[in-house]
This record gives C-alpha cells, sequence and structure tokens, in this order.
C-alpha cells in the first residue's frame, strides 16, 4: 500500500486552523481586555499567603525515574504497532508465523523483566 | 499546474474540507454546551439547580461564559515565564483540536459526480466522509491524544506558583503513566483487526461483532485511560481543589484560562468518539440497515453521522455521572492503579490475544472466554498482591504523631511545654 500524501492535506488544513483558533483567542482577549498592574496583584495565588521563594525549586526524583520507565514501556507499545497489524494476515501455519509470535514474546519478556527490576527497586512506590 | 490540481483536488479532498468546517463548528459549539450540560447534571446530582440566568433554563450560559472570558484581564503573574505561559494553553488546545479529524463520521458514501468551473469535475467514485480519510488514522489518535500532556507540563511550570507546579507534575507523571496500558489496549484490537484505518476497524466490526463484545476487559481498560488521560474524576488529581486550588491552571485567567477548560471538553469529546470508533462499532447500530458499510447513499451517511454523535454524546454523559459520582482517588493510588494493575492487564491481554491469533480462535466468543479467564485471574491473583504500605494503614490518633495532646504529659505546673512561643498543646493544660 503506498502512502497517499494528499490525503493528509485535510489534516494540514486543520492544524493551521487550530493554530489560528489559539492564537485568534489570545490576541483577541489582549485587545478586548482592560491592563492594570500591581504590584501586590501580581503575586502568585498561594492561598492568600504571600509566596515563599519561587516555584523553581528541586522537585522530587521519583518523576524522573517515572519518565524514564515510561520511555521503555511507551518506546516498546510503538513498536508493537506493526507488529500486531501485520501479524493477523501471517499466515499461523507457515514458519513465518511462529517467528513472528516467538520474537515478540521475546521481546515482552526482556520488558517484563525490566518491569520486575523497577518494582523490585520501587519505582512504582508514590506514598 | 493545472494537471497539479487535478491530481489533488480530489471528491475525498472536497468532502473532507467540507467535514472540517462543519465538524470544528459543531464541535466548538459542542464543547461550550457541554459544560453546560456537566453543571446542569452536577446540579441534578447535588439536587441544586444550577445556572438558569441567562436565557432560558440557562441556554445562553455558555454564550455569556465565552463573551466574559474574552473581556477579562489578560494577566500575567510575577516571575512567570511568558513565552512559556502563552505557548502552554495553545499546547493544550491544538492537539484537543486536530484529534478527531480521523474520526469517519459517516463512514462510505457514494458521491455522485459534480462539476465545479474552476476546479474541474470530481466524485463518482466512493469518499469517507470523514476530516481526513488516513490509512494510519488510529495511530494518528493516539499520537495526537499523547501531545496533550506538554500544555500541562508548561502551564505548570510557567505559572512560577509552587501549586501548578505540583498540579502540573501530578498531571503529567498520570498522563503519561496511563498512555501505557491505553496503547496495550489499542493492540489488543489492532491484533484482532489487523488494520489501522478507522474506516477498516469500523467494517471488520460490523462483519465480527463489536469489540467490545470481543475485548470486554480491553474496552474497560481503555475508557478508565481515556478518563485519567482527560484528567477527569476520578483521576483528577492536576487540580484536587482542596489541596492545589486549581493545579497547573492557576494562575491562568481570561481566555488562556478558557482554552484550558475548551480543551479538557474537546478532549472528552475526541476520545469518547475514539472509544465509539474502537469498541463500540462506530456508526454502526445492529439490525438498522442504513448504518451499515453496504449503505452508501446520502441519507445513509447523515444517518451514520447522527449515530456517530449520539454514541459520543452518551459516552461524555456517563463520564460526567462517573464524575459527579465517584469521589476522587489519591495521587499514589492513581499512580499505583496504572503501574502495578492496569499495565500488567494490558501486556497479558496483548500476549494473550496474539497467542489466539496465532492459534486462528478470534471469533468473538473465543476472545470473549479469554477475557472472562483473565479477569477471573485477575481477581484470584488479587489477595495475594502485596498490600498497602506501612505508612498509609489507618493508625489511631491518640498517641500518634499527629495527636494534639502530648503522649507523655509533662507536670503542668513546673514548665509550660511551649515551641517557639506557642503553646504545644491545645490550651489543656499550658496555657494560664
Amino acid at each position: 500500500m503506498t502512502t497517499d500524501h494528499a490525503s493528509y492535506l485535510p489534516v494540514l488544513l486543520i492544524v493551521l486552523m487550530a493554530i489560528a483558533f489559539a492564537v485568534g483567542n489570545i490576541v483577541l482577549s489582549r485587545l478586548l481586555g482592560p491592563r492594570r498592574e500591581g504590584a501586590v496583584k501580581a503575586t502568585t495565588y498561594e492561598s492568600g499567603m504571600d509566596p515563599i521563594g519561587g516555584a523553581r525549586k528541586r522537585f522530587n526524583v521519583r518523576f524522573y525515574v517515572l519518565a524514564m520507565i515510561f520511555l521503555v514501556f511507551d518506546v516498546e507499545i510503538i513498536f508493537l504497532y506493526p507488529w500486531a497489524v501485520s501479524f493477523a494476515h501471517v499466515d499461523p501455519r507457515s514458519p513465518d508465523g511462529a517467528l513472528f509470535l516467538g520474537r515478540v514474546l521475546f521481546f515482552l519478556f526482556t520488558t517484563v523483566v525490566a518491569y520486575i527490576y523497577a518494582w523490585r527497586k520501587g519505582v512504582f512506590r508514590f506514598e | 499546474m493545472l494537471e497539479f490540481l487535478d491530481e489533488v483536488v480530489t471528491g475525498q479532498l472536497v468532502v473532507s474540507v467540507a467535514v472540517i468546517l462543519v465538524i470544528l463548528h459543531v464541535n466548538l459549539v459542542g464543547v461550550a454546551y457541554l459544560i453546560l450540560l456537566e453543571r446542569k447534571l452536577s446540579a441534578w446530582i447535588q439536587d441544586r439547580i444550577g445556572p438558569n440566568r441567562c436565557g432560558p433554563v440557562g441556554l445562553f450560559q455558555p454564550i455569556a461564559d465565552g463573551v466574559k472570558l474574552l473581556v477579562k484581564e489578560d494577566y500575567k503573574p510575577k516571575g512567570a515565564d511568558l513565552a512559556l505561559f502563552s505557548l502552554a494553553p495553545m499546547a493544550i488546545i491544538i492537539p484537543a483540536l486536530i484529534g478527531w479529524v480521523v474520526i469517519p463520521w459517516g463512514g462510505e458514501w457514494a458521491m455522485p459526480e459534480f462539476t465545479l468551473p474552476v476546479l474541474g469535475t470530481f466524485g463518482g467514485q466512493r469518499v469517507v466522509v470523514a476530516g481526513a480519510d488516513v490509512g494510519i488514522g488510529v495511530i494518528f489518535l493516539l499520537a495526537v491524544a499523547s501531545l496533550g500532556v506538554y500544555g500541562v507540563t508548561l502551564g505548570g511550570w510557567a505559572s512560577n506558583n509552587k501549586y501548578s507546579l505540583f498540579g502540573g507534575l501530578r498531571a503529567t507523571a498520570g498522563m503519561i503513566s496511563y498512555e501505557i496500558p491505553m496503547g496495550a489496549s489499542i493492540l489488543a484490537v489492532l491484533l484482532l483487526s489487523g488494520a489501522v484505518r478507522p474506516q477498516t476497524l469500523i467494517e471488520q466490526q460490523v462483519a465480527g461483532g463489536w469489540y467490545v463484545v470481543a475485548q470486554p476487559l480491553a474496552a474497560l481498560l481503555f475508557f478508565v485511560c481515556i478518563l485519567a488521560e482527560a484528567n477527569r474524576a476520578p483521576f483528577d488529581n492536576a487540580e484536587a481543589e482542596q489541596e492545589l486550588v486549581g493545579g497547573y491552571h492557576t494562575e491562568y485567567s481570561s481566555m488562556r484560562f478558557g482554552m484550558f477548560l475548551l480543551a479538557e471538553y474537546a478532549h472528552l469529546i475526541t476520545s469518547s468518539a475514539f472509544l465509539a470508533l474502537l469498541f463500540l462499532g462506530g456508526y454502526h447500530l445492529p439490525f438498522v440497515g442504513w448504518t451499515s458499510p453496504a449503505a452508501v447513499g446520502l441519507g445513509p451517511a447523515l444517518v451514520k453521522v447522527v449515530v456517530f454523535f449520539t454514541k459520543v454524546f452518551f459516552i461524555v454523559s456517563f463520564m460526567m455521572l462517573v464524575r459527579w459520582t465517584i469521589p476522587r482517588v489519591r495521587w499514589d493510588q492513581v499512580m499505583k492503579l496504572a503501574w502495578n494493575a492496569l499495565i500488567p492487564l494490558g501486556i497479558a491481554l496483548v500476549v494473550l490475544t496474539a497467542a489466539l491469533v496465532y492459534l486462528e480462535w478470534t471469533a468473538w466468543w473465543q476472545t470473549l472466554l479469554m477475557n472472562a479467564a483473565v479477569a477471573a485471574a485477575v481477581l484470584a491473583i488479587q489477595p495475594l498482591m502485596p498490600g498497602p504500605a506501612e505508612k498509609n494503614r489507618r493508625v489511631p490518633l491518640a498517641g500518634s504523631r499527629f495527636c494534639p495532646i502530648a503522649p507523655e504529659p509533662v507536670s503542668a505546673e513546673s514548665e509550660a511545654p511551649t515551641t517557639g512561643g506557642r503553646p504545644a498543646s491545645r490550651g489543656l493544660a499550658g496555657v494560664s
């Protein structure tokens, strides 16, 4: 099946329309709304308290670990998409069928090992 | 030049542009009225009246809200990163508005031939009544749906507000975590269908039964994941009012805030359409001839659009009922649900479905039996799983570190126990 690039033209159109909608809204509200500055008004809202320090702080390392683990799993799932689509068309009785399944099962197995390792290391403890 | 135009401007393109122009507006108006519907539903559930001042039964409320948001001050807090602060609402609304473009609302339509003065003659072939008939529609939807996470992250970071930062972080972690089981549940369907073109997916569901019957567990998984992806209750920890004020949009006002709001509901429409497409047969209704892919006239196409939108409406309403019925889940429980329950479940479903495809046991009742077996196995394994951590067990107040009364009261007369000038106990013995 060849890729029909012309079928992506409407996608381009809707992307442009969405960008125009987003930018237009910001411009419109800037034009229509009042602009009154104030020192107290510009403080961030933190339950009515005077903010203590800024928000550019270090935060918990578990978010970074989580993002890395997410990358591993998400890329793995994306790799499985072409396989899943073509697997339905492969004749399972042919040698290709078993090969197709076996390779992906091994691929999944490595990820499961990584998953168990991450669990044992306490990556999924959020309390 | 003209030959090039002939090749590009086909009947499909004309239909696509028409569908985009109509559905974008239906979508935007629909989003505004979904907000009213949600307010009315919540009012009904909580035994209130809800908005009823603007027009009959509050029907003009969305218009009033929109005008109000436009004329409010577009305000930026001190220390905010202006570029990112403006980019965040755009980054969240653009993906929310483009995802639905590949959904085949009306199925195939045998377009009659007609001639336009400049562009020439089109039609005479079958076109798909969709924004774009893209061969990789499902992957496009999945990719666009996961782009929404950028807006949340940027909004949380750029506001220079600690509540926003925490809300943004929580939302980002939740959204990326639920993307994995979502991808796995889609895989379970794609293994059966062997196609990623939305129109083909629906045709296969018409032929072999809706995938919600064949893969009910995957459908449930997908529904939970789209709730979490859209940051809806019970997974809306990003904006847990009691802890984080408004979460990542605390500092936003005017139309920038409005875009966060619009994006949430636009995302709801897109993901509900995605659910209807993958599991609920899209535009198809059983025993109604006009909604089968064999009917390609103009009337059937319009009926299909109506059927599709009705399904989307019911799914969105169900999500709203869920929001106002189920209390919010604690954040660590949300993350645990994703990583310790849904992801293993999703991978197990993919592996078992692959095995069934290999054995050529792909009738709907065979995969249904597999799903039932998996559900039974989950119920059997569940008591063996490690329980919640010690910290989150219920601790009696008396004697704990949260108890206002000191565990061992020192003799009250000799020394009033003060810490930093304030009495440590709440005026039982210490205060004179």
